[in-house]
């Protein structure tokens, strides 16, 4: 290898701002002096504690012209100034500050991420959230989906968490009979809110035995138009959205408009009877 | 006293490498390479260049020296008046310790003798 090449090498070792201040005067030096084994490895050790002692890098800073006073001050003066460190040179960031600087950032990004999870959070998803319109689809697709829906039985649609009842076909179920109406009007559907207004848990389906909606939570008993009974803590009737068919017979529910179920006043308050007890609920 | 010593031990290992740069210093302005001879010249050990200038940057940051303008690309360094009043304290510590040594040198051989 050629010398200087090999000088270069180790200069390399040293870190770029001991090269600035020292580097002319010490390749100087090398070439004057070629270093031998033992003068590459005093290098290296002494490259690798330029770089452990990045402060011990004085700018370049000459002194020029007369020499300074010649005053001799106490032995104690410069003593203690001994290892005193000048600011670190410009362009240098200390240790101190690095860590403050990235002690700031990750702050600042913890910072960024909660906000932007709580926005995230609390950003109404009227597309496809509780609010929205929800195309059912026609009346004949759904009697395909679940045939029962003719018959009376709720048609669950999950994304509104509604039930759509098929009002007269539904009365004839709780009644006991058999009846079939596959294409009930828009005034004859029913879209119930599966929310209880007692705590709002989910409102389940029908129960065999009675035709009755009977909360989880509680035990609040609702007939199979949502009108509260006897049973369990609900003040009210269980909620509705509006309902309609538009033109193309697509069965629409608009979440957006919520229609307080009726108060519990009693039993003859109620638009439907079944014939079971008032006061009973599913088991 | 003690200041001497935290002096010398805030230097580490370079303690003793930065006294021979200083004593050479005393008799004038020097370049690196010049030290490096200079040492060799007076002192049974010599100075490897990094070691050199590890002791040149340790001394200017505490002050004890300076560099000086150049035409050349070797830059000389000069002793600072604190530079000089650390040497001297330095040499005093030396000459008492060179006195207790000699002392308890001359009362060990006497003992031999006897």
């Amino acid at each position: 290898m050629r010398a200087p090449r090999m000088h270069g090498l180790l200069m390399r070792c040293y870190p770029a701002p001991w090269r600035e201040r020292y580097g002319s005067e010490f390749l100087a030096l090398l070439e004057e002096r070629p270093p031998g084994l033992r003068q590459a490895l005093d290098i290296l050790s002494a490259a690798l504690d330029a770089r452990i002692h990045p402060q011990l890098r004085p700018g370049p800073v000459l002194a020029a012209g007369p020499a300074i006073a010649p005053e001799i001050p106490s032995l104690s003066v410069p003593l203690r100034s001994y290892g005193v460190v000048p600011s670190p040179p410009a362009g240098a960031m200390s240790r101190r500050i690095f860590m403050r600087r990235m002690l700031g950032a990750g702050a600042a990004l913890l910072s960024v991420e909660f906000l932007g999870g709580t926005l995230a959070f609390l950003w109404p998803q009227f597309r496809s959230g509780l609010g929205a319109k929800f195309r059912l689809g026609r009346l004949a697709d759904i009697v395909v989906q679940q045939p029962s829906f003719a018959n009376g039985w709720p048609y669950a649609f999950t994304p509104a968490r509604a039930f759509l009842v098929n009002v007269p076909a539904a009365k004839e179920l709780a009644l006991g009979h058999d009846a079939s109406i596959p294409d009930p009007t828009a005034d004859q559907l029913l879209a119930l809110w599966r929310r209880c207004p007692h705590l709002g848990c989910q409102v389940p389906q029908l129960c065999d035995s009675l035709k009755r909606y009977t909360c989880l939570c509680h035990g609040s008993t609702y007939n199979i138009l949502g009108e509260k009974l006897k049973e369990g803590p609900a003040e009210r009737g269980m909620d509705r959205f509006p309902v309609s068919i538009d033109e193309d017979g697509v069965v629409v529910i608009d979440t957006a408009v919520i229609v307080a179920g009726a108060a519990n006043l009693g039993p003859e308050h109620l638009t439907f009877t079944d014939p079971f007890p008032y006061d009973i609920k599913c088991q | 006293m003690s200041e001497e010593r935290g002096a010398a031990s805030e230097l580490g290992r370079f303690a003793e490498p930065a006294m021979l740069v200083l004593v050479s210093l005393s008799d004038g302005p020097k370049h690196g390479y010049a030290i490096m001879t200079d040492v060799e010249a007076f002192a049974a050990s010599s100075l490897g260049p990094g070691t050199l200038y590890a002791v040149l940057a340790r001394l200017q940051a505490g002050g004890l020296i300076e560099p000086l303008e150049s035409d050349d690309r070797r830059r000389p360094y000069r002793i600072t008046a604190a530079g000089a009043a650390a040497l001297s304290g330095q040499l005093a510590e030396m000459r008492r310790f060179l006195r207790i040594g000699r002392l308890r040198l001359r009362g060990a051989s006497e003992g031999l003798d006897r």
